[in-house]
């Protein structure tokens, strides 16, 4: 405690950024958390994450101070988690950082009690799923923090309905969506010979996505498209099912489970597509579904139209009829007809691409890091904080 | 809707009226027949009236009648389709929802069925490409025979219709006889003549003149066990919703609904469902006996009062068995020996003039790990691979003599090396297939005893090292459901032009259950997503002083009781043995055994019952 606190070097407020999915690990709340840690410019921020496999070459790379809270051996997730809490109290200690910025629920218990101890500013992040799953956690994060951010206005809605459920008062509650990288030029790749690429990208975990709709409304833009093929970038426990299903339907000739690929090969992918589909639906009981779904802005840096679900964060991340189509997710049928006609009018296709790429521009990272920045600082600069 | 009958030979329609004349009792509402004369093809429906009753005349056809279609069945999602078709220029000249299938197909050929949430077998007659499509739904709920012969193809429904116009292929196939000696039902894809095949479920069928038939699965149960990191609440709020949707689908009708309620937790689950989705007073049915001791119509009774449900019981008492028994089984299109076909046909018709349409709760043991055996044999398993040979020799030897814990001794009856697959036939059949030299007359002394038990394993596939249980549960979506779970739901209501609706064969819901672990499936007492699903203290539980039982239909006291005379007249008369398919001193001396109460025989008897009747009758020389 005694050293000299680090910010009053560099003159910028210190940012102590908390979260627990951090690349390299895959996956959106990664992507967020590591986009704005490196495009803030205002603060002095500090991440802290677990440490995972590839972690200090990720890091070393990234030009991100982070500081990775190692756990022995194959501790359980809440242990892990609440090592990564009693981490972030005994790093803040010496950080003495003025904004917490929790980027997942589960590190709300951390920033509230730095908050309590040292009186600085928390800031939370409000993703969708981890709403659902433990609602009570998400009133504390929201009730316990300066400001929350949401990613979408469903996402929004989650926060505020698990808040007036478990009797919290939540700060300033902004929406702002996530970003995408925008590539130069996202020049498109001739299709395959005699195959015509529909595209998912995503982690094969929950249910919720999709797969599985899209494996039933295969056979339908077969019949239309003869020569369409559904190409699923992303690993999960849910693969080996979907593939048995896809068997079953008498499609698996037309699907092609790459897994986990490079991001060199998904972008590859990403320019070969003639579009990409995702249709996430609204899991049932009260469980929250997509928040957002950053492949929906990264199909537009593209310039791909995108198929996705009418619900949840999708009504945010697709304009329906401008950047893509939207569609009732548990219909097969109408996924069918939305997919096929995007395959047989390459104008419309092209159109709705273009739009998608425009729409990509203006919600970049930095785009993103400055309307979370002016909330940081809003919140900084806010009187009574929590 | 519930009848079709179709020829490639038949350009005035002849054959095919025929064949529907034969399949009234599945539609007594009304009968249409479209023969295209230049190139022979004439498909025909009969016509039950539930949707669209005035509209819904068929063989339809699209506007320029080059598309017709002859349908048996429901299409659950076919309000949802037609709104998309719609939107994509199509116009409807009825609500009914054949039209629905021709609109369809013409958008989407024969992937047309992916689109499809229901029961169905369709006959769809494209006069420009000159094809002739027959589908059938996922699980098989609604039946389709064939006939094939130089080129030609004759199908229909019903088996029987298929006999009324090709009489010479009148004749029982020794195969199927041994193989329903050990079911107690004909598996598929055959049927109890030589000559006449099934579509199986899942599949479609295309026929074009001057080509062979093609025939392709379209639709198949997931079989792998999946491990899987999903929050089991959250499956069970997905399965909760999905069968919110089946239920509501299954309530659309322009007739009335009920719901057919045994007391037992997958029935009173529709129940429950169906009280909440119906806007109106529900109506459950139950039925019950007048021996047995079984106190099922008790706890149905209670689930009503819970409910709050115009809630009948009918008993079928051994009068009525007596009276009704040998009409019922030997009117049956196949023969079927699964004791519940009485009961069932009992309730139908009790309901009948009360509603046309009845839900059932048929399909969730098999997708839902609802039977013990799942979990024994599983664990029979287990302990056969830790177990080395001379070790499971004598524990197999000790549990075939401890009479006081059945379910185990019978697992493990054949503990010693017997394959998981024989165990499971042997536990479900009462190992009749044992008895098969003692009890085969000469006419099936000359059979290749391991065919049935190969086509099984055909059917069954690979275990492939995963639980046994799971695969156990595949072969019963694939062997047992179709062929004597859902012949016995659709034939013993059509005999009285009752629809019944199976409500857990919803497409969304079956595919969820299939992608699931089986560990998921078989914790606590099994079927544990069917108990997550279930209101809390709907079911009448051991604090009330109920245990629970797996029902039992009492066909060992009817075959001492009111149906020993017609086995007795079975042994002096019937085809069976007077033709030599079987014995006739060693059946006799199970029925004296069992007459006796010394033995129950019933696992042997009733499917001899069931067949001889049958039999009698196909060979017109009713007992009666």
């Amino acid at each position: 405690m005694g050293a000299t606190p680090p910010e009053r070097r560099g003159g910028r407020p210190r940012l102590l950024l908390l979260t627990p999915d951090y690349p390299p690990s895959p996956g959106g709340i990664q992507v967020v958390s590591h986009r704005l840690a490196a495009a803030l410019a205002g603060f002095e921020t500090t991440v802290l994450a677990p440490a995972t496999p590839g972690a200090a070459e990720f890091d070393a790379r990234s030009g991100v101070e982070a500081i990775r809270v190692r756990s022995p051996g194959a501790l359980p997730g809440p242990a892990r988690i609440g090592l990564l809490n009693a981490a972030a109290l005994a790093r803040a200690a010496a950080l003495r950082p003025r904004l917490t910025l929790s980027m997942h629920i589960v590190t709300s218990p951390a920033a509230a009690a730095i908050a309590r101890a040292s009186g600085a500013r928390t800031v939370q992040y409000f993703h969708a799923e981890e709403i659902g799953a433990r609602p009570r956690l998400a009133a504390f994060a929201a009730g316990h923090a300066t400001a929350s951010i949401a990613v979408s206005e469903y996402t929004a809605g989650l926060v505020r309905e698990a808040a007036a459920r478990h009797g919290a008062e939540p700060g300033a509650l902004h929406v702002i969506g996530n970003g995408t990288d925008v590539p130069e030029d996202p020049a498109p790749l001739a299709d395959e010979p005699g195959r015509a690429t529909i595209l998912t990208v995503g982690r094969i975990e929950e249910r919720y996505k999709g797969h599985d709709a899209m494996l039933r409304a295969l056979p339908l833009v077969l019949a239309k498209v003869p020569q369409a093929q559904w190409v699923v970038i992303g690993d999960g426990s849910l693969r080996p099912g979907l593939e048995a299903l896809a068997e079953g339907l008498g499609v698996a000739h037309a699907v092609r489970f790459l897994g986990a690929v490079s991001d060199e090969e998904r972008n590859l992918w990403l320019r070969r597509a003639r579009l990409v589909a995702m249709p996430s639906r609204l899991p049932a009981g009260g469980f929250a579904g997509e928040g957002f779904g950053i492949v929906y802005l990264e199909a537009g840096a593209y310039g791909k139209p995108v198929v996705a679900g009418d619900v949840g964060g999708a009504l945010d991340a697709v304009r329906d009829g401008e950047t893509g189509l939207l569609v009732d997710p548990a219909d097969p049928l109408a996924l069918a007809q939305a997919i096929a006609r995007l395959l047989a009018d390459p104008g419309l296709a092209s159109r709705l691409g273009a739009n998608g790429r425009a729409n990509a521009l203006a919600h970049t990272w930095p785009h993103v890091a400055d309307r979370v920045e002016a909330v940081l600082l809003d919140a900084l600069g806010g009187g009574g904080g929590r | 809707m519930c009848g079709i009958a179709g020829s490639t030979a038949d350009g005035e329609g002849r054959d095919v009226r025929a064949m529907c004349a034969t399949l009234r009792h599945r539609g007594p509402d009304d009968e249409g027949i479209h023969a295209d004369a230049r190139s022979g093809v004439a498909i025909g429906a009969r016509r039950l009236a539930i949707m669209d009753i005035d509209g819904g005349h068929q063989p339809l056809s699209n506007e320029d009648g080059t598309v017709w279609a002859a349908f048996n069945g429901e299409i659950y999602n076919h309000p949802k389709l037609r709104a998309d078709l719609r939107a994509r220029g199509h116009t409807f000249a009825t609500n009914g929802d054949t039209e629905v299938l021709v609109h369809l197909y013409e958008e989407y050929g024969e992937a047309m069925v992916h689109a499809l949430e229901g029961m169905f077998t369709f006959a769809i007659w494209d006069e420009r490409a000159q094809r002739l499509l027959l589908a059938r739904d996922r699980f098989g709920e609604k039946p389709l025979f064939l006939h094939e012969q130089d080129g030609e193809l004759l199908f229909a429904s019903e088996l029987t219709s298929l006999l009324e116009v090709r009489p010479r292929l009148r004749e029982l196939d020794p195969v199927a006889i041994d193989a329903f000696f050990v079911f107690a039902y004909v598996p598929g894809p055959g049927t109890i003549v030589p000559g006449v095949r099934q579509l199986p479920p899942g599949q479609l069928l295309s026929w074009r003149r001057g080509h062979a038939c093609e025939q392709r699965s379209w639709w198949s149960p997931p079989e792998r066990a999946v491990p899987r990191r999903d929050d089991p609440r959250a499956i069970a709020a997905e399965a909760r919703a999905l069968l919110g949707e089946a239920v509501r689908t299954r309530l659309v009708a322009d007739v009335p609904v009920g719901v057919f309620l045994s007391g037992g937790v997958d029935s009173t689950l529709v129940a429950a469902v169906a009280a909440e989705e119906s806007s109106t007073r529900l109506r459950t049915f139950t039925v019950g006996y007048d021996v047995g001791g079984v106190n099922e119509t008790e706890r149905a009774r209670i689930v009503a009062e819970r409910l709050g449900s115009e809630h009948h019981e009918v008993t079928l008492t051994q009068a009525q068995v007596a009276e009704r028994a040998p009409v019922v089984l030997a009117s049956l299109d196949q023969p079927l020996g699964d004791r519940a076909t009485l009961p069932l046909h009992a309730v139908s018709e009790f309901a009948r003039p009360r509603v046309t349409v009845a839900l059932g709760g048929e399909g969730a043991d098999e997708l839902f790990g609802g039977y013990p055996r799942y979990r024994w044999l599983e664990r029979a398993r287990r302990v056969q691979a830790a177990l080395p040979g001379p070790a499971l020799g004598s524990l197999g030897w000790v549990l075939r003599r401890t009479a006081g814990f059945p379910p185990t001794a019978r697992a493990s009856v054949r503990l010693a090396p017997t394959p998981v697959l024989e165990r499971n036939l042997d536990w479900v059949t009462g190992e009749r297939r044992h008895l098969r030299t003692a009890l085969y007359g000469p006419r099936l002394a000359a059979l290749d005893e391991q065919r049935v038990l190969g086509d099984l394993a055909a059917c069954a596939g690979e275990l492939n090292g995963g639980p046994a249980a799971r695969w156990l549960m595949h072969l019963d979506q694939r062997h047992y459901l179709p062929d004597d779970v859902l012949v016995k739901t659709d034939r013993a209501s059509m005999l009285v032009s009752l629809e019944l609706r199976s409500v857990f064969l919803h497409a969304g819901l079956a595919e969820l259950a299939g992608s699931l672990d089986t560990s998921l499936h078989l914790a606590g007492t099994g079927k544990a997503l069917v108990h997550a699903m279930l209101p809390a203290g709907l079911l009448p539980d051991r604090r009330g002083g109920y245990r629970k039982t797996a029902f039992r239909v009492p066909a060992a006291e009817w075959l001492r009781g009111p149906l020993a005379p017609a086995m007795q007249d079975q042994l002096a008369y019937g085809t069976l043995y007077e033709e030599g398919w079987f014995d006739r001193a060693a059946v006799g001396r199970l029925v004296r055994e069992h007459a006796a109460a010394g033995a129950d025989h019933s696992d042997q008897l009733w499917p001899l019952l069931a067949l001889g009747l049958w039999a009698d009758r196909f060979h017109g020389r009713d007992a009666a």
